[in-house]
């Protein structure tokens, strides 16, 4: 039977690739990372991208949701002021419509009406970083504007209509304002500023028209309502945002944790085959060196 | 005949001849390092016997020159499987550094900047935040600042490849000299093969041309075609002539549609050469299969998101209250006219802030609406039927899969070619055993035959001192 005369060649050649697995070990346990390039796990590294897309965008939300929460709550609270302060001029208008006050008492609450009419309008134009929230889309302008040319004044409007939504990431549709029309300036007659105005005018002059006077204060009982309920849909997007917000963050978590398992170096198994790659790679040194080292041909042992 | 004189013939016949054969052992023995060297063997022949009154007389033995130890077959098989190792070694090779370009990002805040996947998912994210607040400017300036990263990598990523595909250009161009050299030299080694051993195995000369034809193997794949008088002809693997017996065609280089082409005569052989094996078919197929089909990949990725954003901002109204319109675009990146070259091409074009439409067109300067539309591109099929980051996903996997396939079929093609290249040295490497002890069994012919030479010597002595026992010693 014939023998390879060169067989320590490949022993060499088995030396350089045991030495080249050393190398990748030692670099993943280095880098904490299992898969370092695309060849090493082809579909892992496709499924990572789509992990890392889907985490990214939970992430984004989270920062997102963390923002609106602000500007929800700045409605929230703006209209709960509105909602005193309509109480107070409902209980001001009803003591002055029961015919038991003088004429410049009755004066004084068209005054103190006046006071609530402009702290609701200023209200009405609250900002949050520099953009009005109840004006609809035309956010850069206060929507709100009084004209006292005629009597009763006239409370006009100029935002517009436009609802923004914020989307979550499993397509949820969260409201994020209320158009200010639609809460002050509600149809149907009951307007905010409509029965303000009106009660202003039947107060101003003294005398009380009681059956417009108490026409104008039921207005103002049903816009006070109509307040309250479009205050719910602001309280609703803000309880939504909360809880899309935890899901979401949930979600995140699984999703990293899954992430992570793809991508990072199992390191107790990496150590055992690096144990094993360097035990392999100092036998093959030793088995070199023996057979080069003794004289083994029969030349060497030839007499002479 | 049977006389002392014929024995005296054949014992120092027999001398010559061991002479010759440890001639043979000698050169064997200097040449057990020289690379291509097939070991020879001393033939002997035993003279033809004399027959006289119906006896017969040996007539001896006589060393007729040496035969190398070589199996074609074998030879031949390394060859090819040489070709193959060859072709997916290089390929592999420029695989591999078309795959460290995407290496894949661990997700860690210290992960590799450049991922392509984690810069689509930022972009259509930038687009999501403004949802929350559509005229913050610092917002604004996010989405441009992340579709600059965005086509930052995307047009890196196409110049390195661009760039690959040049050197390997160039690579696959220099081959032709060395294929031309060896295809010249085993010409002549034919001719000379031909006219000194037309019918048996020419030795050295045949060594020196199993070199050559080795070396070519590993540069371009071959086929070898044995022709009368031990001549060879050699074709491509797909069968255009190279080498027939003495003459050798040579390749020639031009350029076709902005890459080296290669030619033998007038025909364009690029696309057999490429798939026919040897390092020059690795380089070819990683130039015009590998390399194409990834540029393509990225030019689709890249024409896709930078229309699609394009004409979905240009939809909408930006801060300045200006509404898109086809003579004046609001454009966020270059928008490209055709796929190819648009990765390489991908940048950003806006740079006032203000003009990213975030509000739906002819809507107040606070609506979101094309804010939310322009995220949700993110996760609409607009790459090719698929969401730009599948799209991505896939490109991936593809290309992590074929870089894993040639990896292990290099290793196979590698580990077939340790096998034969064994058995083969097992048959015509110089063994320095067998060479020791075939030396010492000449040497003790020699001996032998030294002997009887002295020992009939002696005996021609006595028969000329016929009973004088002095006249001659």
């Amino acid at each position: 039977m014939r023998v390879d005369p060169y067989y320590v060649t490949n022993l060499v050649g088995s030396l350089d690739q045991a030495q080249a697995s050393e190398e990748q070990l030692s670099s993943e346990l280095s880098s904490g990372v299992s898969i370092n390039s695309l060849s090493q796990n082809p579909v892992g590294s496709g499924e990572n991208v789509l992990l890392l897309n889907q985490i990214q965008q939970d992430d984004s939300f989270t920062q997102s949701s963390g923002l609106v929460t602000g500007q929800l709550q700045v409605a929230d609270s703006a209209l709960g002021q509105v909602v005193s302060q309509l109480t107070s001029a409902i209980s001001l208008a009803t003591s002055a419509n029961n015919g038991t006050m003088n004429s410049s008492d009755v004066k004084g609450v068209a005054s103190q009406i006046s006071g609530i009419l402009s702290e609701v309008t200023t209200l009405a134009n609250s900002s949050y970083q520099g953009q009005y929230i109840f004006a609809g889309g035309q956010t850069s302008a206060a929507p709100f504007a009084t004209s006292t040319t005629t009597s009763p004044a006239v409370t006009t409007y100029s935002g517009d209509d436009d609802v923004n939504y914020l989307e979550s990431p499993n397509g949820q549709k969260i409201q994020l304002n209320v158009p200010g029309d639609q809460i002050f300036m509600g149809s149907g007659g009951s307007s905010v500023f409509k029965a303000l105005n009106g009660l202003i005018a039947d107060y101003s002059s003294g005398t009380v028209d009681t059956t417009q006077a108490v026409s104008d204060t039921t207005a103002l009982s049903s816009a006070l309502s109509y307040v309250s309920q479009q205050r719910v849909t602001i309280d609703n997007s803000i309880t939504q945002v909360t809880a899309a917000s935890d899901a979401v963050t949930n979600v995140q978590t699984q999703l990293t944790s899954a992430q992570t398992d793809l991508m990072q170096a199992d390191i107790p198994t990496i150590s055992t085959q690096l144990s094993l790659t360097e035990t392999q790679q100092t036998a093959l040194e030793d088995v070199i060196a023996q057979l080069n080292s003794s004289s083994s041909d029969l030349f060497s042992k030839l007499p002479g | 005949m049977g006389t002392i004189n014929s024995a005296f013939g054949m014992m120092s016949q027999t001398l010559d001849a061991d002479q010759e054969a440890l001639n043979v052992v000698a050169n064997n023995v200097a040449n057990a390092n020289t690379p291509g060297y097939t070991q020879e063997q001393p033939n002997w022949q035993e003279n033809q016997p004399i027959s006289i009154g119906g006896v017969s007389y040996g007539q001896g033995v006589t060393e007729t020159g040496a035969t190398s130890e070589r199996d074609r077959v074998l030879e031949q098989r390394l060859d090819q499987q040489q070709q193959m190792a060859s072709a997916s070694g290089s390929r592999l090779t420029s695989l591999n550094t078309v795959q460290a370009l995407f290496t894949p990002d661990s997700g860690s805040a210290s992960s590799t900047a450049g991922d392509i996947g984690s810069d689509i998912t930022s972009l259509f994210d930038s687009f999501s935040s403004l949802e929350a607040n559509p005229t913050d400017n610092a917002l604004r300036q996010n989405v441009l600042s992340t579709a600059g990263t965005l086509s930052g990598d995307i047009s890196n990523a196409a110049a390195s490849l661009n760039a690959q595909r040049s050197a390997l250009d160039q690579e696959a161009a220099g081959e032709t000299s060395q294929v031309n050299a060896l295809t010249g030299a085993i010409a002549q080694l034919n001719q000379q093969i031909q006219t000194t051993s037309p019918n048996a195995d020419a030795g050295t000369l045949e060594d020196q041309r199993q070199q050559d034809l080795s070396q070519l193997s590993q540069l371009i794949g071959i086929n070898q075609i044995t022709t009368e008088n031990n001549g060879l002809a050699i074709t491509t693997t797909s069968g255009q002539l190279l080498v027939s017996e003495g003459t050798s065609y040579q390749l020639t280089t031009g350029m076709v549609n902005g890459v080296t082409g290669f030619f033998l005569g007038n025909t364009d052989i690029t696309s057999q050469l490429a798939s026919g094996g040897g390092s020059l078919g690795g380089y070819l197929t990683a130039r015009d299969q590998d390399i194409p089909s990834a540029l393509g990949s990225l030019d689709q990725l890249a024409y896709s998101i930078s229309t699609e954003v394009n004409t979905q901002n240009n939809a909408g109204t930006d801060l300045d209250g200006v509404t898109g319109t086809a003579a004046n675009p609001l454009y966020i990146f270059n928008q490209p006219s055709i796929g190819a070259g648009s990765a390489a091409n991908m940048h950003v074009v806006m740079t006032n802030p203000n003009q990213i439409a975030a509000a739906g067109a002819g809507d107040g300067t606070g609506d979101n609406s094309n804010a939310i539309a322009m995220n949700k591109l993110g996760n609409q099929s607009i790459v090719n039927g698929q969401t730009p980051s599948d799209y991505y996903s896939n490109f991936v996997t593809t290309l992590g899969a074929t870089v894993s396939s040639v990896q292990t079929e290099n290793t196979a093609q590698n580990a077939s070619v340790t096998q034969l290249q064994t058995q083969n040295n097992a048959l015509s490497g110089v063994n320095l055993n067998d060479e020791a002890s075939l030396m010492t069994t000449l040497e003790r012919s020699y001996q032998a035959a030294s002997q009887v030479f002295t020992m009939l010597n002696t005996i021609i002595g006595s028969a000329l001192n016929l009973g004088d026992a002095t006249a001659v010693s």
